[in-house]
């Protein structure tokens, strides 16, 4: 093996603040190498050096032994160096090969200004064939779940024949048969010789797939260390500098005559196209109690938290809180009667990026009297209440008065969480609350959401990450094509047969 | 970081006037004569004496209005053009208001007819404000496409059912006496200023300390997540564009009762005080205090022309060109904030500068 790319000294300041401290990584030719660290740790800022998205302050990078100092993504692709982003760069309205093809189009062979689509859209059918992805071509982005857009990400790339593909965080927006799907197609552009660097907070992942891993704190590389010689425990602290409980430890302590506090009857919905996406859904949640929804992505579940959380509206069915009907209320609404929530995806629904901490801080509250004096807004409760969060949730940020977008992903999420706990709601609303997360801060937000029921909150949790909502929830119910299937005890039910329910078997078939 | 900003702002803002100024000192050498003498009598009259800088500030005062009116829209990610309509109307119901309700009270007077234009200026928006909110037709085209209408509309009222038959032109009749606003002293500065400037500091303060001013910065930066904090969108959309007629036709009813007491069809001046206001708040980046510098600015520019006709023997369209650039520089900032031009071109050189994530 030979080294295939190397850093030296590669420093990245954002303002006074240093994101990246005289990193010196190497990548050997042909392995997949995987980089862990903390959320804020700059990761992703390193790897938005190699591709070229910003530029670096100081320090070499050297491909192949040669220094090489690129002036934009396209010039490191050109050098056989791709990314796919933690956030998805696709074009919605754009059907998949167009996207795939974006910016390297092909001309029509006679009207040179003209795209010859239907040779596009073959090359595109090929290009899926060959590495074995599960995609129409002609579908339009808008339209496909996370994972799909996500092989397009990767298609992209593999379109323009790149040796290195970086990929920042893939899994974090996976099913876990997504993620199988991925680890294995990793595996398999390594034998056909490329090269891989992969980002993830998920250590079975890096155990599963890599060759080698790079350890980041705090802008510092702070160790490499072969796989084959290391662990899930020891890599956790290496990278949180102290021991971090891979699981949390849940009692399921359901409490006696629990009264209930949340009832969702009959819902039902379409969505644009008119296609039933929820079919009357029904489930209630009692005081002190968790409940969890597992299903493969694309089941109903978004839109379900769209339904439950007043970004969606019912067509039928009713939802009842502490025996008010709430259906179809605002969001705000739903805050203000105790109700919090942790959306889908943090930058769409979570966050603004282009406003300040303390603006996002108190979104969704922006009526309560907490934040007024004398009946307007008062920007010194207001920073007070935004410097807690951070406080209180380990938010590592680089300008308290900047907004969002300076935010790694994991600390973004964070923010939401924060905002969302710190409303002292009755009943929470948790859509992949972990997405994205370092380990530690996962143990962390765990924690929260179990005291949260310890205290008498009700949970309603929605996430992608099967043990997640195994280990945490006391009742699961898994929806199928917009279905509650079937309700399990996660105490008493494996893995394999929930995995069975949400393939759309029958429960009989399975207790 | 932050510095850098408002820095970049302030010559987004600067660097246009400049350069028109410039281009505008060059003509004036061409012609002979000293463009510094010229610029110092232009300024000097319409800010540095009592009566310039009066006649200056009571030109900036519907400027000042019909800037707001167009920045708040802007700032949610709207583009209203139709403030010139709607300043239209709400001058042309305030004059019928003055003129044919005879209301002796003057403060009763002026009040009725502020609300009538006001109100037509929202009537006026409404048509605009529920297209864009329920069937997601762009505002901006029906918006400059309605000003059209509304002129034609107002031309016929004017020369037709309320013509002032005594006069040689066509006007409508003059407002009465009661709702005249008086003058202070032997300026030509009402109290109508004030008042604009009171308006305009509630909006400010509004924006800035309530709900009102989160609403707009939200929904023009991620309306996705301002549906999902439960800021209603729709709604908010149409009671901004309503807003913004209603400032508009507010600002028209003040020009009538303290500049032109009568509908004319040159009511709104050459090049109208709605798209000057569009100039306004692009120059003053929509921010409160650019705007208010920019509308006095502006108005300075424009009384400015007077002097340079009495005082000098330069022409005084020399002003017009120092406008007509501007203008032309702003409406490449313009269309580069609506259609992201620059953006465009810059990432199709190669995607030098990404986003840092
Ligand atoms: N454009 C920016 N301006 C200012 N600070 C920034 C900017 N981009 C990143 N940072 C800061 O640099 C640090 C590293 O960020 P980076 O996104 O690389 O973290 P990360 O390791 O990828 O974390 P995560 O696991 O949460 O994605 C963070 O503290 C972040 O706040
Ligand atoms: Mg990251």
């Amino acid at each position: 093996m030979s080294t295939i790319l190397e850093t030296k000294d590669l420093t990245k300041k954002f303002g006074d603040f240093t994101a990246n401290d005289k990193i010196n990584l190497t990548v050997e030719e042909g392995e997949i190498k995987a980089i862990v660290g903390e959320n804020g740790a700059g990761k992703s800022t390193l790897m938005n050096m190699l591709y070229r998205q910003i530029p670096p302050t100081s320090g070499e990078i050297f491909l192949r032994g040669k220094p090489i100092e690129f002036q934009s993504p396209r010039d490191a692709i050109q050098h056989g160096i791709g990314m796919v982003h933690q956030h998805f760069m696709l074009v919605p309205s754009f059907k998949v090969y167009e996207n795939i093809l974006l910016g390297t189009e092909i001309p029509d062979a006679k009207l040179r200004f003209l795209v010859d689509s239907k040779k596009e859209q073959q090359e595109c059918a090929e290009l899926v064939k060959k590495y074995g992805f599960d995609l129409d071509v002609n579908e339009v982005v808008e339209n496909l779940s996370v994972g799909q857009q996500q092989k397009i990400e990767i298609l992209k790339m593999l379109y323009r024949n790149v040796d290195i593909l970086i990929l920042d965080e893939p899994t974090s927006v996976l099913t876990p048969q997504e993620v199988d799907e991925l680890l294995l197609q990793l595996k398999e552009l390594k034998a056909q010789g490329k090269t891989i660097i992969l980002i993830t907070h998920k250590l079975r992942e890096v155990m599963e797939v890599s060759d080698s891993v790079t350890v980041i704190k705090k802008g510092q590389i702070i160790g490499n260390v072969k796989t084959s010689e290391t662990n899930e425990a020891e890599l956790a602290q290496m990278m949180v500098g102290r021991k971090v409980l891979l699981t949390v430890q849940n009692d399921h302590s359901v409490q006696e005559s629990p009264e209930t506090i949340y009832t969702v009857r009959d819902l039902t919905t379409n969505n644009t196209y008119g296609n039933v996406v929820v079919d009357h859904v029904s489930f209630e949640i009692r005081k002190g109690e968790i409940y969890g929804i597992a299903g493969v992505e694309g089941n109903g579940q978004s839109e379900l938290v769209k339904l439950l959380s007043g970004m969606m509206e019912a067509t039928g069915g009713t939802v009842h809180y502490k025996g008010e009907d709430i259906t179809n209320l605002w969001a705000n609404e739903l805050r203000s009667i105790g109700i919090a929530i942790i959306p889908e995806d943090r930058y769409a629904q979570g966050l603004c990026k282009e406003m300040t901490l303390s603006a996002n801080s108190i979104a969704g509250s922006t009526r309560s009297d907490a934040f007024k004096k004398n009946g307007v807004y008062d920007s010194k409760k207001i920073r007070e209440h935004c410097q807690k969060l951070i406080d209180r949730y380990e938010i590592r940020i680089a300008d308290f008065d900047g907004t969002v977008s300076q935010l790694s992903g994991g600390n973004a999420q964070k923010l939401i969480i924060a905002r969302e706990m710190r409303s002292q709601p009755d009943f929470l609303i948790a859509s992949q609350p972990t997405r994205g997360v370092d380990i530690g801060a996962i143990e962390f937000i765990h924690q929260q959401i179990l005291d949260f029921r310890n205290r008498g909150g009700a949970v309603l949790l929605i996430s992608s990450e099967l043990s997640e909502v195994m280990s945490l929830s006391d009742r699961i119910g898994v929806m199928y094509k917009g279905k509650i299937l079937g309700e399990v005890d996660p105490l008493e039910t494996s893995e394999t047969q929930i995995g069975l329910l949400m393939a759309g078997a029958v429960p009989q078939e399975v207790v | 970081m932050k510095s850098n900003k408002t820095l970049i702002n302030l010559l987004n803002s600067v660097l246009p006037v400049l350069l028109a100024l410039l281009i505008g000192a060059i003509l004036i050498l061409a012609i002979g004569e000293n463009p510094f003498e010229a610029y110092g009598i232009m300024f000097g009259k319409s800010l540095f004496t009592l009566r310039g800088l009066t006649n200056t500030l009571h030109a900036a005062g519907p400027l000042l209005l019909t800037g707001a009116a167009i920045a708040i829209t802007f700032r949610a990610g709207l583009f209203n053009m139709g403030v010139e309509g709607q300043l239209l109307i709400g001058g042309f119901m305030a004059g019928l208001v003055g003129a044919y309700l005879h209301i002796s009270n003057p403060f009763l007077h002026k009040a009725v007819a502020f609300a009538v234009g006001a109100a037509a200026g929202v009537l006026f928006a409404l048509i605009p404000a529920l297209l864009r909110a329920y069937f997601r037709v762009d505002e901006m085209v029906v918006t400059l496409t309605l000003n059209y209408v509304m002129m034609t509309i107002l031309e016929y009222l004017s020369s037709g059912p309320f013509r002032d038959q005594g006069a040689g032109y066509v006007t409508t009749p003059t407002i009465d006496q009661s709702a005249m606003f008086t003058r202070f002293g032997s300026t030509r500065l009402t109290p109508f200023f004030i008042l604009a400037l009171l308006v305009f500091g509630i909006l400010w303060y509004l924006n800035a300390k309530t709900e009102f001013g989160y609403k707009i910065e939200a929904i023009g930066k991620n309306p996705e997540f301002s549906e999902a904090t439960g800021l209603r969108v729709r709604r908010s959309i149409i009671m901004l564009i309503l807003v913004s007629g209603a400032i508009s036709g507010f600002a028209g009813a003040g020009h009538m009762m303290s500049q032109e007491y009568k509908y004319t069809l040159s009511f709104s001046g050459v090049t109208g005080l709605g798209w000057d206001g569009m100039l306004v708040s692009l120059l003053g980046s929509h921010s409160p205090l650019g705007i208010v510098i920019s509308s006095i600015f502006y108005s300075a520019l424009k009384t400015g022309a007077d002097n340079i006709n009495m005082y000098t023997s330069i022409p005084k369209e020399i002003v017009a060109v120092i406008q007509g650039i501007i203008i032309l520089f702003l409406s490449i900032r313009f269309l580069n904030e609506r259609f992201g031009l620059l953006e465009k071109l810059s990432k199709k050189k190669g995607e030098k500068n990404g986003p840092a994530l």
